[in-house]
């Protein structure tokens, strides 16, 4: 059994201190006086880079909201969660889940709430990008069922897929800050912010896809998502449910069915 | 022109050119804790370029000289992708990363005492023996020094790699970071490796801080770790190098013109 040594978890445990709490003294004391750096300055600089390299990932996650609050407003607020929310896995992927939920217990940000749910898109790419891949049905069996059969037929979105329904033009919130040019792109001041939106994101093979899409189409993703039968979808959707059905199919946002 | 065997950092804003393109590379290194999620986009793209090119996988996420308990799903998720791409090496670093579970994804040095190289090498073997291989283990640069440090880092470096019988991926800018940073002379570092095991060396640029050197890996190579490099060319011979820049990535063609400086130096001196 190969044991740690009692001195290396003392020293870990209070260098850790430091880097997430920046309690620096405790470790300071185990650490060198040498040229023109205290110790504590000596342990800053892993505070810095431990920070440092956590607060790039979360700008790389979050690039809109880095824009919207600003690059210094972003990074103090990251420390902040950092120090309140260490990531707990070696996967960095996993890491800045419930940022935008941070957000929501802050403050700073009680006026602005349509920024959590920029957040909120920003995370659901993220996640989206790196769902796991899934096989796509072939909705052509459909039509080889008995009518029983399809009556009873559920319907699956992507793992990858994250619908919104947002009282704020998150869409267009995200839009106009991505760096590529397009027709029509105006200033954030321009848009009118307080309008229902109604966003899907999701993954098909290696493109990340993301669009809005009108409230009827979403409360039928939003049955499909409840695992409704057609049965339950045609009572519900009447005579649109073919277009909309068909519609989810070829635009990849229904991948697979299931029928009893 | 003779064939060197300087590689590039895989860089994920590369990857569909590198994909479609191409290029003559002699081989990738890829972080390896980006891609270990099976049945995920990131692992297609990886597969797609093990198909092209031979690979060196490289992580973090090991925490070699942490008092946790090894991360399991961490293991298990490396061995299978070192089993679907079969890499030319593996390799993490001589340090800790994470403690009670909080994880700084940062590489921070470890006390030079005996029972710290006992324990070290212990842990490497273990990472071995679950990894049914040999892994490289490569130093690290550092900003700070432990009183109770009784060695040299290279004493310790040397010590940990033969007691774990380990690969040494020796990151000669790293040398040359602490080698200003605490000090002494990187050639005593150098002319103390033990060259039978070294598998592979970096290269990478640094940051003049004013009071220290920082380790960035954001900039082109120095003049002093280009000499420092020809040093270590003499001594070890043609080992494969590879340029590490993974901040402010550059145009691909800009890392293979840095790999390619690598390679003239490599036929130049290596005997
Ligand atoms: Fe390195």
């Amino acid at each position: 059994m190969n044991t740690p040594p009692e001195s290396l978890k003392q020293l870990q445990t209070h260098f850790s201190e430091a880097v997430f709490s920046d309690q620096r003294g405790l470790i300071a004391e185990s650490v060198t006086q040498q040229g023109a750096l205290s110790a504590e300055q000596r342990v800053g600089i892993y505070r810095n880079s431990v920070h440092g390299i956590l607060w790039q990932y979360l700008a790389s996650l979050y690039p809109v909201c880095n824009q919207l609050v600003g690059e210094q407003f972003f990074e103090g607020f990251s420390d902040l969660f950092i120090d309140q929310h260490p990531p707990t896995t070696p996967f960095l992927a996993d890491y800045g889940d419930g940022f935008a939920a941070f957000m929501r217990e802050h403050e700073a940000f009680a006026k602005i709430r349509w920024i959590n749910q920029v957040a909120e898109l920003e995370w659901a790419r993220h996640q989206a990008w790196h769902a796991t891949n899934q096989v796509v049905s072939d909705f052509s069996l459909l039509g080889t069922l008995t009518e029983e059969q399809q009556l009873s037929a559920q319907f699956q979105l992507p793992d990858s897929m994250w619908v919104l329904h947002s009282p704020y033009a998150v869409h267009q919130v995200w839009l106009v800050h991505q760096p590529e040019d397009y027709g029509g792109k105006i200033p954030l001041e321009e848009i009118q912010l307080q309008q229902d939106d109604y966003i899907i994101v999701w993954r098909s093979e290696r493109q990340l896809q993301q669009v809005q899409i009108n409230e009827q189409q979403w409360q039928f993703l939003s049955a499909v998502r409840q695992n409704k039968s057609l049965a339950e979808l045609s009572e519900q959707f009447q005579e649109q449910v073919g277009v909309l059905l068909a519609s989810a199919i070829q635009h990849g946002w229904i991948i697979s069915f299931r029928h009893y | 022109m003779e064939e060197h065997s300087c590689g590039i950092g895989l860089r994920f804003e590369h990857i569909d050119r590198i994909l479609k393109e191409q290029p003559n590379i002699p081989w990738l290194e890829v972080l390896s804790d980006n891609y270990l999620n099976p049945d995920s986009v990131q692992q297609d793209y990886l597969l797609s370029i093990a198909e092209l090119y031979p690979l060196s996988l490289h992580g973090v996420g090991m925490s070699i000289g942490s008092v946790d308990p090894f991360n399991e799903d961490y293991f298990s998720l490396l061995k299978a992708l070192i089993d679907r791409v079969n890499p030319q090496r593996v390799s993490d670093h001589l340090c800790w990363t994470a403690v009670h579970g909080r994880v700084t994804h940062d590489l921070i040095p470890l006390p030079y005492t005996d029972e710290t190289i006992r324990y070290v090498a212990g842990r490497i073997r273990e990472a071995q023996e679950r990894l049914e291989r040999e892994i490289v283990i490569e130093n690290v640069s550092s900003y700070l020094q432990y009183k109770q440090s009784v060695m040299t880092e290279w004493e310790f470096f040397t010590a940990v790699v033969e007691e774990a019988d380990c690969g040494l991926l020796l990151d000669v800018n790293n040398i040359y970071v602490s080698a200003m940073n605490h000090n002494f002379d990187p050639l005593d570092y150098l002319h103390a490796i033990p060259t039978r095991r070294v598998r592979q060396i970096h290269l990478a640029g640094y940051e003049d801080r004013g009071t220290h050197l920082l380790d960035t890996h954001g900039n082109h190579v120095t003049e002093p770790v280009w000499d420092l490099y020809a040093q270590a060319v003499k001594q070890l011979g043609n080992i494969p190098t590879l340029i590490e820049w993974d901040n402010d990535v550059p145009e691909l063609e800009i890392l293979l013109a840095e790999a390619d400086k690598a390679g003239s130096i490599q036929l130049e001196h290596a005997a």
